[in-house]
């Protein structure tokens, strides 16, 4: 067996100490060692590192993303991508007007439909629509599935996802095999657990419970909760939706809180989470990397579960 | 090489932590090949007296042998509590601490209060940086017990116009302004004086996305790597730097960033 000896024991030490993290370490001494010997086993413990190797390894969808209205989108989003090695992006014009008629939703999934046009290798494409406008959406979602696009974008905040407007929508998008993907908040404030600021948040924005019930009803459906980095209360959402096989997560959000993509693995599992960005891209690749997932688990957040479902409505990426 | 110039040690009161102690942040930087981590202790921002969190790290720091060596130690100071002047000088002179923390809203104190403006000079005739921060954690998730300083609410997290006046008061003091997540906009005037004063923020917080921005609007001295591990992921604060492009920084630029920015501010 070709393994150096004080590496491997410097880890070895170094692995003990972590088991020890929550005994607060002072004075303490690995039982069986002098002092002097774990002295030098910590000092020759650094590693190199080449995180952009690291990057770079993985095949991405990012499984939420955005364009905007300026004039520097979708190359911006396109230019972050190339660098952090993502293949794909799933963007969407996300709804955020109200009341969200169908000309406002027409509207803006034309933007999305110009962009996957114009970089077809690069972009998926996600419809938004509102059910409150039921048989204007389902013809959204013939003529943007028409047009390319793979399934509901980010859909927002005008009707919650377990309201009785969206069953006939739900029932569609199952037909279809597509991923139900929608806009949610931990709760309808700011402030944390217990909110007490309202945050302005809309009404019907879609929460965790709100999920669960709608995931129950449609146990055929494939959920997806959108952003468990963006601010909301991650191990509330995530222990919410243990039990709920049909519910995934995506990881985007600005928030890269140290933790959240292991805690997300072990309470809902390795095949429940989709590497996103929500344009965040720095925190979406990094909190992944940083993860304690293996290499065989990081591969399916960042790619393979999402593709896998995809490939079940025939849309896959080879 | 890599510096660290943003970790802790400790507890957030409101959710446990990982890699929250010297020796497992050692495992974290043998693993991610960072050789030195600036390190405070979190519970300074909670105990009244923030002086017992200190001697905590200094304590512990001292339990590490050889390894004490892969840490720069800051020091927490409360300028509006009894016995600080003796504290900072306890800090510097038995506990080695190298710089100084402060937590204006945790401590309920203004940021042109004269005892911390006092604090400041005092820390600046000991040509040691003190370090203010934009913000702990992501105050959409905050516990209700947490402060009240809430994004889209009327008091909102802080940018860098709640943190300049400090600056202002006290020009030739050496900053640290970290996680950075929130605006970084200030009137012409006042972005003038700031760009004279002698600054170091880490990548750890969001704004940082445009790092390759910031460094031609900023210039390339002004920014280190940091984490604000362990609160945030360890990894996104070097990703910002490791994926800049050559013609946002080159090889020089990059180390820089890496360390030698914090190698120079820290006179290390």
């Amino acid at each position: 067996m070709n393994i150096d000896r004080r590496k491997f024991v410097g880890r070895s030490v170094a692995g003990v100490a972590g088991m020890l993290a929550g005994s607060h370490l002072k004075g303490m001494v690995v039982p069986g060692r002098r002092k002097e010997e774990q002295e030098d086993d910590f000092s020759s413990g650094l590693q190199q590192y080449d995180l952009m190797k690291e990057v770079m390894k993985y095949r991405k969808i990012d499984a939420h993303a955005h364009i905007y209205w300026t004039k520097d989108s979708p190359e911006t989003q396109l230019n972050y991508g190339r660098r952090l090695g993502i293949e794909k992006q799933v963007i969407s014009r996300y709804l955020d007007v109200m009341p969200g008629t169908p000309e406002q939703f027409r509207k803006f999934n034309d933007l999305t439909i110009k962009a996957i046009k114009q970089y077809p290798g690069q972009l998926l494409g996600g419809f938004v629509l509102n059910p409150a406008y039921k048989q204007e959406s389902l013809d959204e979602i013939k003529r943007c599935t028409d047009a390319g696009m793979i399934g509901p974008g980010e859909l927002y905040y005008q009707v919650k996802i377990n309201d009785p407007k969206y069953y006939p929508i739900i029932e569609k998008l199952i037909d279809l095999k597509m991923i139900i993907h929608s806009h949610a908040e931990c709760q309808l404030g700011v402030g944390g657990y217990r909110m007490k600021y309202n945050g302005h948040k809309e009404p019907n924005t879609s929460i965790p419970e709100d999920f669960v019930d709608i995931a129950k009803r449609y146990p055929e459906g494939i959920f997806q909760f959108a952003h468990i980095g963006m601010g909301g209360d991650w191990e509330y959402e995530c222990k919410m939706f243990r039990d709920y096989p049909n519910i995934y997560v995506d990881t985007s959000g600005s928030n890269n809180a140290e933790n959240m993509i292991d805690f997300a693995v072990e309470h809902l599992g390795e095949d429940r989470l989709f590497f996103a960005s929500d344009n965040s891209y720095y925190q979406g690749v990094g909190k992944i990397l940083a993860s304690n997932l293996t290499e065989a688990q990081k591969k399916k957040v960042f790619f393979d579960n999402y593709n896998n479902l995809l490939k079940k409505g025939g849309r896959g990426v080879d | 090489m890599l510096i660290d110039i943003n970790a802790y040690v400790g507890h957030w009161p409101f959710m446990q932590l990982k890699y929250n102690n010297c020796a497992s942040l050692v495992e974290r930087m043998n693993k991610f090949g960072v050789e030195l981590s600036v390190i405070s202790n979190l519970n300074g921002i909670f105990y009244k007296n923030t002086q017992s969190a200190n001697r905590e790290l200094y304590e512990e720091l001292k339990s590490l042998g050889k390894n004490r060596k892969r840490f720069i130690p800051f020091g927490v100071i409360n300028p509006i509590y009894a016995g600080w002047q003796y504290d900072l000088k306890e800090c510097v002179e038995k506990f080695g601490m190298k710089g100084f923390r402060v937590y204006p809203k945790y401590h309920d104190y203004e940021i042109t209060d004269p005892s911390l403006i006092e604090l400041v000079k005092s820390v600046r005739d000991m040509n040691l940086p003190v370090a203010f921060n934009y913000k702990m954690v992501d105050s959409r998730q905050r516990s209700w017990m947490d402060i009240d300083y809430v994004a889209y609410t009327l008091k909102p997290e802080w940018s860098l116009k709640n943190i300049f006046p400090i600056i202002k008061a006290v020009p030739d003091a050496k900053y640290m302004i970290l996680n950075v997540t929130n605006s970084m906009q200030l009137d012409e005037a006042d972005a003038a004086l700031f760009n004279k004063a002698n600054v170091l923020m880490d990548t750890s917080g969001r704004t940082l996305n445009s790092l390759g921005d910031l460094l031609k609007t900023q210039g390339k001295e002004r920014f280190a790597f940091g984490t604000h591990s362990p609160i945030l992921d360890y990894l996104t604060g070097m990703l910002r730097i490791e994926a800049l492009r050559a013609s946002e920084a080159d090889a020089s630029v990059k180390e820089l960033l890496r360390s030698g920015n914090a190698k120079k501010f820290l006179e290390l």
